[in-house]
């Protein structure tokens, strides 16, 4: 197993991330995803947003991209269209997501592309030294807000919810299994597969420390039933005393994107190697 | 033969539209060259709209200003001296009396018009059931019948003009608009994905490529946004298929960001500004030059790319392929410019141009790596600049593409001698890129004309039509048009000052922004300016003024 890791997204850079940062977990969890699900980096595309988590591009060996803050769900759904025979993976901060492009977040929901998004929600601007997000906790004192938060937070999960996902989980990066088992259920999913890891920020992140997560987390029952939206939500509002990690919403009958278009139903090859000259006169 | 000039007015929404729509395609059928335009307003109905036809026997490529026969949908009918003014006051009675509705008062006009310029009435009722091929038969006769009574009701033998039937032209021309050109050169050379956000003049563009998608299997999404449509269009890009996005220029300010990073990353990217003018909202439905600085500077940071600037139909077919060659051999971004008058106006274009087969040239690393899976060198140093690219999944090398400084290999680096290594091989595909750029074309005499030009883009119609006309009176006019307007060719712009004396600049925008560069790149200097932005394109009578007035003041010697 050592062996394959290093075959596959192994490790050559020191990641620059601060001790105890959620990212070495997540990144762990994912890499432990991939693998045993058979991927590697000949069918696998990684797209980072920029920041914390952005910063660990160069430090997966595989396909990665380092894109634009707010922006990698747009540009991995790009690349999701052009070969669906690639496994595309975005990943942004809570900031990106739900501060610079809640637009994307919104659409690729909708259009169900063949991607996965995680969310790692560390509640806070991590990389810009510790400001406040559109997810953290009201009255937490962050840099640039000396007084304390004033407003109320998104709850990401509700958010998604609302927009009748086909896919849609929640883990945390102090649980490398939970965060391996849902990564893998993300990875045999096509459509739009929406991860969210509540993210441990050891440096910034005082409100929500780590101990203070692993005093609440709660997994979904086994009688879950992931097909029940209502009962979905329901389970996802509470972010202060029982916080609920698991596949809260799944349906699998909504196709994917590729899938749904009239003109793309009947087609077998990807878009990629559709590239050559085509007779204009025909479309006159 | 001299131009006919038909200009069609009336409310936005009143169906003036299908007028000069019917008009211009049965005109071009009987061979005539033919140039479409319309102006309209930001409106969907209400406010007064117009549609320009200009007919000649000999090819054309621009519109004269004023007209010879007008169309004015909801006044009375009239006719002056100075030419012929239909107005259509009693078109609805007429249309009305047939059985028809008000509407079909179009079709009575459109019966009038026909009349005048002296045409038999079947050539208008074949291309009139072509075009409405898949309505109602009831429907079609009740309008046919509305087309004849119109026509039947101008009293002349062979009409004003009494045209011959056939005007003279090839066969195969087709009326072809710069939206659907660009379309179809998207089709011809590969393009499989389309990303777009609805903004005029842009627009038409998403129309065309969605029409066609059932045919071609193109994927053609209406994004959510400007931004979305760049990302993906960058992201298909980089997964190898070939995608691109159209918009104007306030859409084409939220792409920026995208179009740096693609520098970095060195990732083939294709826009297509539809200029119209600005800034702001400006003048959403009219035409402008004024976006070739946006193009030129726009993003923050310092990359090589190219701006390639269309001039009309043929241009737009042609020119969608370079786009992409360029954007792909350089690995960065391409900036196509068009015009609002270029893309939705129409012209007369040879069926064959379309026939061509478009050159196709990726610059992807040949043969396919083999062995362990590694990482490749994808921003290898290279003398050219332009580095090893490949399609991720291709072969056994993964790559980082990365929007940070980076080495070789893709990593991170902060090091001083590292980062202005691949700043320096970066910009040396500047130089690689202005190697393989076409030099643009002279029109008209080779050197000592009266009077010179030197422009890019749709000014190239105007010229065209400018040269013929001064031949004819023996004035030698001639004209330096650049369709890779940015890197600069500049050999060619220094011969042709060396070899002209009375050298000017065409530009449809307020700076002169193409001159300046000329003017501050190549150290040449007009003569003189003739510049335009009030949403119009260069008439022939802008240019004749233009001309007159500096021959005889060189005449006079001043």
């Amino acid at each position: 197993m050592e062996n394959k890791f290093l075959k596959n997204f192994g490790i050559k850079n020191v990641p620059t991330w601060c001790p105890g940062c959620g990212n070495f977990m997540i990144q762990s969890a994912l890499k432990n995803a991939l693998v045993s699900e058979g991927f590697s980096p000949k069918n696998t595309v990684m797209v980072f947003d920029v920041g914390c988590n952005g910063n660990g591009a160069d430090k997966i060996e595989g396909n990665t991209v380092h894109g634009l803050h707010g922006r990698a769900i747009s540009l991995a759904a790009g690349a999701a269209i052009a070969n669906s025979g690639m496994k595309v993976i975005a990943s942004s901060g809570d900031g990106a997501t739900f501060s610079e492009g809640p637009g994307h977040l919104i659409h690729a929901i909708r259009n169900n592309y063949p991607m996965i998004f995680i969310l790692h929600n560390n509640e806070n601007y991590g990389l810009t030294t510790g400001q406040a997000s559109a997810l953290t906790k009201k009255g937490a004192k962050m840099n640039a807000s000396p007084d304390g938060v004033y407003l109320e937070p998104i709850n990401a999960m509700r958010f998604v919810l609302s927009l009748h996902p086909s896919f849609a989980a929640r883990t945390f990066s102090g649980d490398i299994a939970h965060m391996t088992a849902i990564f893998k259920e993300a990875l045999k999913h096509d459509g739009f597969a929406f991860v969210e890891v509540l993210q441990s920020c050891p440096t910034y992140n005082r409100a929500t420390p780590e101990s203070w997560y692993k005093e609440r987390v709660k997994y979904l029952k086994e009688d879950h039933d992931a097909s029940d939206i209502l009962a979905a939500g329901r389970l996802a509002d509470d972010l202060e005393k029982e916080i609920y990690l698991g596949i809260f919403y799944k349906d699998s009958s909504r196709e994917s994107f590729l899938k749904m278009i009239p003109n793309r139903k009947n087609v077998k090859t990807v878009l990629k190697d559709e590239v050559k000259g085509y007779n204009a006169v025909e479309y006159l | 033969m001299n131009r006919i000039r038909i200009k069609i007015t009336g409310q936005s929404g009143s169906g003036l539209l299908s007028v000069g729509e019917i008009i211009s395609s049965a005109i071009g059928a009987l061979k005539y060259y033919v140039v479409t335009d319309r102006e309209y307003p930001s409106l969907i109905k209400g406010g007064q709209s117009c549609y320009i036809i200009n007919v000649s026997d000999k090819p054309i490529f621009s519109l004269s200003d004023g007209e010879d026969i007008l169309v004015k949908i909801e006044k009375e009918s009239e006719i002056l001296k100075n030419g012929v003014k239909i107005f259509g006051g009693d078109a609805t009675k007429m249309a009305l009396e047939c059985g028809g509705s008000a509407i079909m008062q179009n079709m009575v006009l459109t019966g009038m018009v026909w009349k005048i310029l002296g045409f038999g009435l079947d050539a208008l009722e074949k291309e009139l059931k072509a075009k409405f091929g898949n309505v109602a038969k009831e429907m079609i006769l009740k309008n046919l019948e509305c087309l004849k009574k119109g026509y039947e009701s101008v009293e002349t033998e062979d009409g004003f003009w009494n045209l011959k039937v056939s005007g003279g032209g090839t066969r195969e021309n087709i009326l072809m608009d710069g939206s659907r050109a660009v379309a179809l050169g998207a089709v011809a050379c590969g393009v499989r994905a389309y990303f777009g956000y609805p903004m005029s003049p842009a627009s038409n563009v998403l129309t065309y490529l969605a029409e066609m998608s059932g045919k071609t299997d193109m994927v053609v999404k209406q994004a959510e946004d400007e931004i979305t449509a760049v990302q993906m269009s960058l992201g298909a890009m980089y997964m190898g298929a070939r995608a691109f996005t159209a918009t104007s220029g306030g859409g084409y300010d939220l792409m920026t960001e995208t179009v740096s990073l693609a520098g970095i990353m060195e990732n083939p990217l294709v826009v297509l500004i539809g200029q119209r003018p600005g800034p702001g909202t400006g003048l959403p439905t009219w035409t402008a030059q004024g976006d070739l600085n946006l193009a030129m500077h726009s993003s923050h940071g310092e990359f090589p790319r190219a701006v390639i600037g269309l001039g009309d139909a043929e241009d737009s077919f042609r020119l969608m392929a370079e786009a992409f060659n360029f954007a792909e051999k350089f690995q960065t971004p391409v900036i196509v410019l068009s015009e609002k008058n270029i893309l939705e106006g129409k012209i007369s274009v040879s069926r064959k141009v379309f026939e061509e087969k478009l050159k196709i040239e990726r610059g992807l690393r040949e043969g396919v790596i083999d062995g362990e899976m590694r990482r490749g060198e994808r921003y290898k140093i290279t003398e050219s600049g332009v580095s090893p690219r490949w399609i991720p999944g291709e072969g056994n090398e993964y790559y980082f593409a990365n929007g940070d400084e980076h080495c070789e290999n893709g990593d991170d680096t902060e090091d001083s001698e590292k980062v202005r290594e691949m700043y320096e091989k970066r910009m040396r595909k500047f130089s690689a890129m202005k190697e393989e750029i076409p030099a643009p074309e002279i029109f008209g005499v080779k050197k000592d004309a009266d009077i010179s030009f030197v422009g890019w883009g749709g000014t190239k119609n105007v010229m065209r039509d400018i040269i013929d006309l001064y031949a004819e009176k023996g004035v030698k006019v001639n004209f330096l048009h650049y369709s890779f307007v940015w890197p600069i060719e500049e050999k060619a712009v220094k011969d042709f000052f060396a070899d002209n004396k009375n050298v000017n600049l065409i530009e449809g925008n307020y700076l002169g922004q193409f001159g300046n560069l000329l003017e501050t790149g190549c150290g040449v200097k007009f003569k003189n300016r003739l510049l335009k932005f009030d949403g119009r394109p260069f008439f022939v009578e802008d240019l004749t003024k233009f001309i007159d007035k500096n021959l005889k003041n060189r005449a006079n010697g001043k």
